[in-house]
């Protein structure tokens, strides 16, 4: 099966499966790291979840070639640095508890390029990344887009992070005389550090309102008016700072205030309100990725706005 | 756009639509300070409150309203659970404070806070809606409504918006003053705009009742007088009377605890499934079942029921005083500290099953829980010599654990057939990964939604002190005489235990 992992190491797994067998486990984790700086918060982010949710913990490190074997408690520590894809997959495959939902926390910027995560989503339930982890370009963002069909349960944090912002956004239009500009509005604007989460914004707006992307900058109403998006590159990583949404008279801004935790709402134009203070829940990274892993249902607004994006970015 | 917000798919919305007022009678109170007024800032906090609010404390002191937003700020710094309030929300929030200072038997100042209110609708566009809050002693619950009546803020002279009221238990001090309390609020508010709040009913678990039990389909079907021996519920105690003996003198464990949070536990156990979630659906079944007790005979009382009241002891190795050395308690007190009651509900569900009660001060943990204990198994087929098969039982944690706890039988590893009891348990905390929030948080915000489901309607609450008025008859007229009868720190008195022992039950050990 492998080069580095030897009969002996096999036999030492399974006897330590074979001991594991009375713990129980509601679900198999499955998490893999390729990134030696990250190695060690994911590691005990992990740890900590499996810990609180009784599971068979899979951590597949390929940063370490050594095709060590570490079995502590339910956890299952595999170098697989020089395994591989197929031999990773039948391996994990092997060691999950069986008859329990499987999910994959890829924490990789890395999708199309390693065979392994193609491999690894046929075996799994659920899938959780970040596609503005390491970086905050559309870079992962892009190479997701590349999966033809829709990886099914996937959860995405930079689409999770947005709640906060999807939930100020729809507040705008709660009151009656605002909701008619829904159809009129012509520019979007969006300021954040990193583009995913931009770019989710602009997917949601569209597919909730009905938008067509013509170009990466581009989206026609469904009156066959055109929809301007701006993308602005600034602030810090994986966080929105601003998005402003303008019809011909009004103007509707949700902004980072001076205190990060906290976002003003203000209407401008014939329909102004005076200006409102939202506070901003901020979820941090870690309760996302638990959030992620434990959340089955489906999230259409998430499947629609990467539909959009598909579009959005050729 | 067809009116409905697009952009709403798919997103909570737990924001209150309605822009509206709330004005807390009692402002200066402990549980003001401690719970209303840090519930509503975390409600700000979560983005929960509407758009529009104004928030009024009325009381006595005279203070300006700065002092009063600073009194406010100490409050929320040291009770709320997120901490110290800070800006540019606090100041957001500060400024839709305001005080209005006065006596409640002086109409003057119900004027001026009818002013306040009207200024607070021009200034803060809150439409004219009104959350009126009783936070203050019950003796002046029907002194206030009548104020309130009197100046036109009533919700008969409401121009425009609605008006509700919200009053803090307990709801009277026996049926005949129940009656009259409800008589002077019905004379202004109709049953739907009185919110009887009884926190209980706000705790997660105490709403999780209903959810085990009409969201699943393996209890149901087990859930009567075939397959369950006893219930027992208890809301023990170890703090004591926390400077209240004023208050507590003429109240007692019965009426303190049992009469509504208890009895409004056991409604929930024990009730039909409603027809639908509607708070009013969830009311009747709540009515009926309660109307179902079998009533305790004044004659009847010493054999079904167990009080006590705590004498000097230990809590968690600190010594306390007894309640009789209390202050404001009088030497003498014969109030009790504990209350314990065993209910029968005469239905097809549960005829035959003993509903035991007991809620205490001072005792050794505090504990508030529900133990389903199952029947025993009707014939044994395992089990060595020795081994003993215990009955199962399920166990709702609702206070300061928050979860379910069910014990069964299993196997002993090894080549013997040993049966050991074992317990499987979730917690609410570990299992969704949440911190719930405080009852108050989410009772208060029902009520400026007008969601009155979790709030105690007039027939249960009549039904409730109809329940234990001998109970009341027989302590008032039989002095106890074994009064101090437990020590602090304790079980509670030996007399509650004997009561269910003499019929082969027991308490679970604190």
């Amino acid at each position: 099966m492998s080069e580095t992992l030897d009969v002996f190491h096999l036999q030492e797994i399974l006897a330590e499966i074979w001991r594991l067998k009375s713990n129980v486990a509601t679900f198999n984790l499955i998490v893999f790291i390729d990134d030696p700086t990250r190695r060690a918060w994911i590691h005990e982010r992990a740890l900590r979840i499996a810990e609180k949710h009784p599971s068979r913990l899979i951590i597949l490190d390929a940063c370490d070639a050594s095709g060590k074997v570490r079995v502590c408690a339910s956890e299952l520590y595999l170098s697989v640095g020089k395994l591989d894809a197929n031999a990773v997959a039948t391996l994990t495959r092997e060691l999950s508890a069986p008859d329990v939902p499987n999910v994959l926390w890829w924490s990789s910027e890395c999708l199309i390029e390693n065979d392994l995560f193609g491999v690894l989503i046929e075996h799994c339930d659920r899938v959780v990344m970040d596609s503005s982890g390491a970086c905050n370009d559309e870079s992962t963002l892009r190479r997701l887009l590349c999966f033809v069909q829709p990886i099914k349960p996937l959860r995405d944090l930079a689409w999770m992070r947005l709640t906060p912002w999807r939930e100020m956004i729809a507040q705008f239009f709660d009151d009656p005389e605002m909701h008619v500009d829904l159809s009129s509005l012509a520019t979007l604007e969006i300021t954040s550090g990193s583009t995913a989460e931009a770019l989710y914004l602009a997917g949601w707006l569209a597919s909730r309102l009905d938008w067509t992307p013509e170009d990466e900058c581009t989206f026609r109403a469904a009156d066959g008016s055109r929809v301007s998006l701006k993308k602005i590159d600034e602030g810090e990583k994986r966080r929105v700072v601003r998005v402003a949404l303008a019809t011909k008279d009004s103007r509707y801004v949700a902004q980072l205030s001076d205190d990060e935790n906290v976002v003003e709402l203000s209407i401008e134009g014939p329909k102004s309100r005076p200006r409102r203070l939202v506070p901003l829940k901020n979820i941090d990274n870690a309760s996302l990725i638990e959030q992620a892993i434990l959340t089955d249902a489906n999230d259409e607004a998430f499947d629609a706005s990467l539909h959009i994006l598909r579009e959005l970015l050729p | 756009m067809n009116g409905v917000n697009p952009l709403r798919t798919g997103l909570a919305h737990n924001r209150i639509s309605e822009p509206c007022n709330i004005v807390f009678f009692g402002a200066s109170g402990d549980l003001a300070k401690r719970m209303l007024l840090p519930a509503l800032y975390n409600l700000r906090l979560n983005d929960v409150l509407p758009t529009n609010f104004g928030i009024i404390g009325f009381s006595r002191t005279k203070r300006s309203d700065d002092e009063y937003r600073a009194e406010v700020k100490k409050a929320v710094d040291a009770f709320s659970r997120s901490g110290e309030a800070r800006d540019p929300l606090w100041t957001d929030f500060a400024n839709r404070v305001s005080y209005v200072s006065g006596d409640f038997a002086d109409t003057q100042a119900f004027q001026r806070l009818k002013t306040r209110l009207d200024e607070h609708d021009a200034t803060l566009e809150t439409g004219g809606n009104r959350l009126f809050y009783l936070s203050t002693p019950p003796t002046v619950f029907a002194k206030i409504v009548q104020q309130l009546d009197a100046v036109g803020l009533g919700p008969k002279e409401a121009k425009n918006g609605w008006t509700r009221i919200v009053i803090e238990k307990p709801f009277g001090t026996d049926p005949q003053s129940a009656r009259e309390l409800q008589a002077a609020v019905s004379k202004v508010f109709d049953e739907h705009a009185i919110y009887r709040i009884d926190h209980y009913l706000g705790k997660e678990p105490v709403q999780d009742i209903m959810a085990l039990r009409f969201a699943n389909v393996i209890f149901e079907p087990i859930w009567n007088r075939r397959y369950i021996d006893s219930v027992r519920i208890t809301a023990a105690e170890t703090l004591g009377i926390e400077g209240r003996g004023s208050y507590y003198e003429s109240t007692g464990a019965l009426r303190d605890m049992i009469q509504n949070h208890v009895m409004n536990l056991l409604a929930l156990v024990a009730m039909e499934p409603p027809v639908s979630a509607h708070a009013d659906s969830i009311r009747d079944e709540k009515f009926k079942v309660l109307s179902a007790l079998r009533p305790i005979s004044v004659d009847l009382v010493d054999k079904v029921t167990a009080r006590g009241q705590y004498g000097p002891g230990l809590i968690d190795g600190k010594p306390v005083v007894g309640y009789r050395e209390e202050e404001n308690v009088d030497p003498n007190s014969s109030t009790e500290t504990y209350a314990a009651v065993k209910f029968l509900i005469d239905n097809w569900r549960w005829a035959g099953v003993p509903f035991y009660v007991r809620s205490g001060k001072r005792l050794a943990r505090k504990n508030s829980e529900i133990v389903i204990r199952f029947l025993q198994i009707p014939h044994r087929l395992f089990g060595e010599t020795g081994d003993q098969i215990e009955q199962n039982t399920l166990i709702m944690k609702i206070q300061p654990e928050e979860g379910l706890s069910l014990r069964f039988n299993a196997k002993v590893p090894g080549p013997k057939m040993h049966i050991r009891s074992v317990s499987m348990d979730f917690n609410y905390g570990s299992g969704f990964g949440v911190v719930t929030a405080p009852a108050y948080e989410r009772l208060i915000s029902d009520a400026m939604r007008g969601d009155a489901t979790l709030f105690t309607r007039w027939d249960a609450v009549e039904t409730a002190w109809n329940a234990i008025g001998p109970i009341l008859e027989r302590w008032h007229n039989q002095a106890p005489d074994d009064f101090p009868n437990y020590l602090a720190g304790s079980q509670g008195p030996l007399s509650s235990d004997a009561m269910l022992v003499a019929e082969g039950h027991a308490w679970r050990k604190l």
